[in-house]
């Protein structure tokens, strides 16, 4: 095999003093597909970042065709020839695929008639069936994906970086996608390859490297592996933290209490498919799923956040009542709240502060029945809910962004809990969030259950849902697939069961 | 919103069915479980403290725990209900609607003809001796029970016979799903009824001062009979599944008229107490055998499911033989010295769990 041309020795990155990873060592030769596995938080995002120059490590050192350098932006490291395709796309959703795909490129007189031109020769060198002059906010997650993946390619990068590509793709695509890759190879061209899936690493990888916890467990030739190999290495953690660490006996299991949900055959889309299962008052149900098996989008068509299929979309019931929710607030109003994943964006106003946050959750659920606000009940209101909620700030004037992630997820869920809820979901409680603040959060959460609330925790951290849950469900292609008690519930198993 | 409903028309409906999970949540118990006989077609299990009784066609049979099974009587048509009172008489109901009693001593008598009560489904005393009947069609023999479904008949009744007093019969309730099962409450409190074709069992107050009601809802396969549980819960036996392939068949009448017309009873796309034994079968392709395994989860005609339910009716715990088992077709189960015992008539076993081991 030929030597490496890039070479990462000891790569921390620290966010905030936590590190994502820790002296990581990574190498790619030339013209290999090396697959990096790990599950969600394992740091492979944050790693691959770091080549492709989108943020500084904090330690550690990188070579490229054995210089040592530094990327300071992914600029530099495309002008290099590394360029990474994300998860989440970095399109300009107002622009067109043409535009998109020579943006950056552009010469000094563009003539447009040219660049749908030959981005359509482009194109379909790819196998990619995509309008370059369709509006890049149009089109679908699969196609947007395509785009992104042009992009890269139409940049003759040595080195591209895939983040969970075939996460939003039909069969068909990921059938040309793979070709492409292997094409790319063929070429020279080095990949790294994220991916969930760990099929699609054993049959397309040569290299797979394994992270779990920030840091590497294993690097190999892929006929080293097979899946109960990596899944091992995937899970095998020898030491997540005190927090995860306890043994629950089987009295501390709590019993189910009443029905209160009733799901039937949901559908959305491709993404959430018949979907069935229920939800007991009084107990912590953990939903343990890898990213795109459909977990958070269920979650979101129950509390009414997305809408199920129109037609045949399936049966919701409360109580043994039929509902449909077409906005949260109904929802809400039914006592069911859903704390967001994704708090940046949809958990609170960031530039509101903390106590016009706790409050806008008193509006939004129409608790408050005058027509107007007490800026004094306010500001004792949300001094009553910091100090129940232990949030650390300088005062509850402070604004929301100024405070840490564990202080931040801690007004999100107070948001959630002002609204008098019966059913709570928490989506990825502690995505993001301190040591010490996991142990609040997590102690919140059981209190809740304890005082009889149907609790739902979403998470694709196993050691939280092995800690937290009194019956653990599987969410595998838009459906629940297995469900454990704690006590027959192992990672190996329950991971066996998300991905198989 | 107010105006689903509506809309539900046009967009259509979704076939669902209730999952099993939670205390619903499949296991392997009942084909793990010993068997305490291997009969054909064993049902109507009921206990008189000393040692089960059942059925098996036309015979009643008594069988000691750990004994060989020794007849009672035979009778003149297939046996469709036992009850046994508080003071040890034996109530028997058969497939062409003729009740009996056996005392503890002394010589079987059959009881009047009731007026209107044809197809008896369930027997059970209450402690005054009175005994009560469940007819779970208007129009067909128990045995006939496939047909009745099949037509979407709701016309089975419970019916109260005085045995003590005047031996009169009143009927307490109709207009029911196939009733399958009954339970009668401590203190008078009324009785609880398995209604079959409506998948739930509803509660009939003592005093019939208000109208039944549904106590437990949407279960997801056909409940049968109900028994009650030495630690004041209660066992109740689903004889068969709910699968997407039946419902859809049940909103389909000119398809489901037509099947009926042209295609032997044993084949029709409808619930069965066994299935996998022909061909003909529906249900054996697609998703049910992949690689020549039978998948546990495939959809099927029969399963085995126990269900025990807490004082307050509400699923506790469930035993489970899936689509690839063989103890299928549960119609009852009953409790007797610390062991439980479940009737797969579609097995054709008499199932022995230890209590403990279910708790």
């Amino acid at each position: 095999m030929s030597e490496a041309i890039v070479e990462m020795r000891k790569i921390t990155k620290l966010y905030r003093g936590v590190p994502a990873v820790k002296a990581v060592d990574f190498d790619l030769r030339k013209g290999e597909i090396h697959a990096l596995l790990g599950e969600n938080g394992a740091g492979k995002s944050t790693l691959t970042k770091v080549l492709a120059g989108v943020i500084e490590a904090t330690d550690g050192t990188m070579s490229w065709h054995g210089k040592d350098v530094s990327f300071k932006t992914p600029f530099e490291a495309l002008e290099q020839g590394i360029a990474m395709v994300f998860q989440e796309t970095s399109l300009v959703p107002s622009m067109t695929v043409a535009q998109n795909l020579y943006l950056g490129s552009e010469k000094f007189l563009n003539r447009l008639r040219g660049i749908y031109i030959s981005a359509q020769q482009f194109l379909q060198s790819l196998n990619f069936p995509v309008d370059p002059t369709a509006i890049v906010s149009t089109l679908g997650a699969a196609k947007r994906q395509m785009v992104e993946i042009a992009r890269a390619v139409h940049h003759n990068a040595e080195v591209i970086i895939f983040d969970e590509p075939t996460a939003s793709l039909t069969p068909e695509e990921k059938r040309h996608f793979f070709a492409l890759m292997h094409r790319l190879k063929s070429r020279g061209v080095s990949i790294v390859f994220i991916s969930h899936a760990l099929e699609e690493a054993l049959a397309h990888a040569d290299r797979i490297t394994v992270l779990r916890d920030g840091e590497l467990v294993v690097t190999g030739d892929t006929k080293e592996f097979d899946r109960e190999k990596i899944v091992r290495a995937m899970v095998g953690r020898t030491l997540s933290g005190e927090i995860y660490n306890k043994k629950r006996s089987a009295a501390e299991i709590r019993k189910p209490g009443a029905r209160v949900l009733s799901v039937q055959d949901i559908s959305m889309g491709a993404v959430v498919r018949n979907n069935s299962f229920s939800i007991y008052e009084g107990q912590i149900t953990g939903v343990f799923g890898l990213i795109g098996s459909g977990r958070t989008e269920t979650f979101k068509v129950l509390s009414g956040i997305y809408k199920r299929d129109f037609s045949r979309g399936g049966d919701i019931e409360l109580h043994g009542k039929p509902v449909r929710y077409y906005v949260p607030r109904e929802a809400v109003r039914d006592g069911i709240i859903y704390v967001t994943e994704d708090r940046k964006t949809e958990g609170f106003f960031e530039t509101m502060s903390i106590a016009e946050n706790l409050y806008s959750a008193v509006l939004a659920a129409g608790l408050e029945q005058r027509p107007y606000i007490s800026l004094r009940e306010m500001r004792e209101f949300a001094r009553q809910w910091t100090g129940r909620l232990n949030v650390k700030a300088i005062n509850d004037n402070a604004r929301v962004v100024e405070l840490s992630g564990g202080n931040q997820q801690k007004v999100v869920i107070g948001k959630g809990l002002i609204q008098k809820p019966k059913i709570v979901i928490f989506d990825e409680p502690t995505r993001g969030v301190d040591v010490g603040a996991i142990a609040e959060i997590h102690q919140l959460i059981n209190r809740l259950a304890d005082e009889g609330l149907a609790v739902i925790v979403v998470s694709s951290y196993l050691p939280e849902i092995m800690n937290l849950s009194d019956r653990i469900l599987v969410c595998r292609q838009g459906r629940i697939v297995e469900e454990f008690a704690p006590d027959e519930a192992t990672e190996e198993k329950i991971m066996y069961a998300a991905v198989h | 919103m107010i105006f689903d409903p509506i809309l539900d028309i046009f967009r259509g409906k979704a076939i669902t069915i209730p999952p099993m999970d939670g205390a619903l949540k499949p296991n392997t118990m009942l084909d793990d479980a010993p068997a305490a006989l291997e009969i054909e077609a064993p049902d109507n299990l009921v206990s008189d403290g000393r040692r089960l009784l059942f059925s098996t066609g036309n015979r009643v049979l008594a069988l000691q725990p750990g004994g060989t099974p020794e007849e009672i009587m035979p009778l003149d048509a297939a046996v469709t209900a036992l009850a046994v009172s508080a003071a040890g008489d034996l109530a028997v109901a058969l497939d062409n609607g003729k009740l009996g009693i056996l005392p503890r001593e002394g010589n079987p008598r059959e009881l009047p003809a009731v007026s209107g009560l044809t197809c008896p489904t369930a027997l059970a005393f209450d402690a005054a001796g009175a005994l009560y009947v469940a007819q779970g069609s208007a129009k067909h023999r128990a045995s006939d029970w496939t047909v009745d479904l099949m037509q979407k008949n709701a016309e089975g009744s419970v019916w109260r016979i005085d045995l003590a007093g005047s031996g009169g019969a009143t009927c307490l309730t109709q207009g029911l799903g196939f009733p399958n099962g009954l339970l009668v409450l401590k203190e008078g409190h009324g009785l609880i009824v398995a209604e079959s074709w409506r998948h739930r069992l509803i509660g009939i107050p003592g005093h019939g001062a208000r109208a039944p009601e549904p106590v437990l809802s949407k279960l997801p396969g056909y409940p049968a009979r109900l028994t009650p549980a030495a630690d004041g819960g209660t066992w109740l036996a689903l004889f068969a599944p709910r699968n997407r392939l039946i419902e859809f068949t049940l909103l389909e009448d000119v398809y489901r008229e037509q099947m009926m017309r042209e295609v032997p009873r044993e084949y029709w796309i409808a619930p069965a107490l066994a299935s996998g034994t022909s061909f003909l079968e529906p249900l054996q392709c697609g998703g049910v055998k992949t690689m020549g395994v039978h998948k546990p989860w495939s959809p099927s005609r029969s399963y085995g499911l126990v269900v025990k339910l807490d004082a307050s009716l509400r699923p506790v715990a469930s035993f489970h033989s899936r689509a690839n088992g063989r103890r299928h077709g549960t119609t009852s189960v009953t409790e007797l010295g610390g062991r439980i015992y479940v009737a797969a008539r579609g097995g054709n076993a008499i199932l022995a769990l230890d209590a403990e081991a279910t708790r």
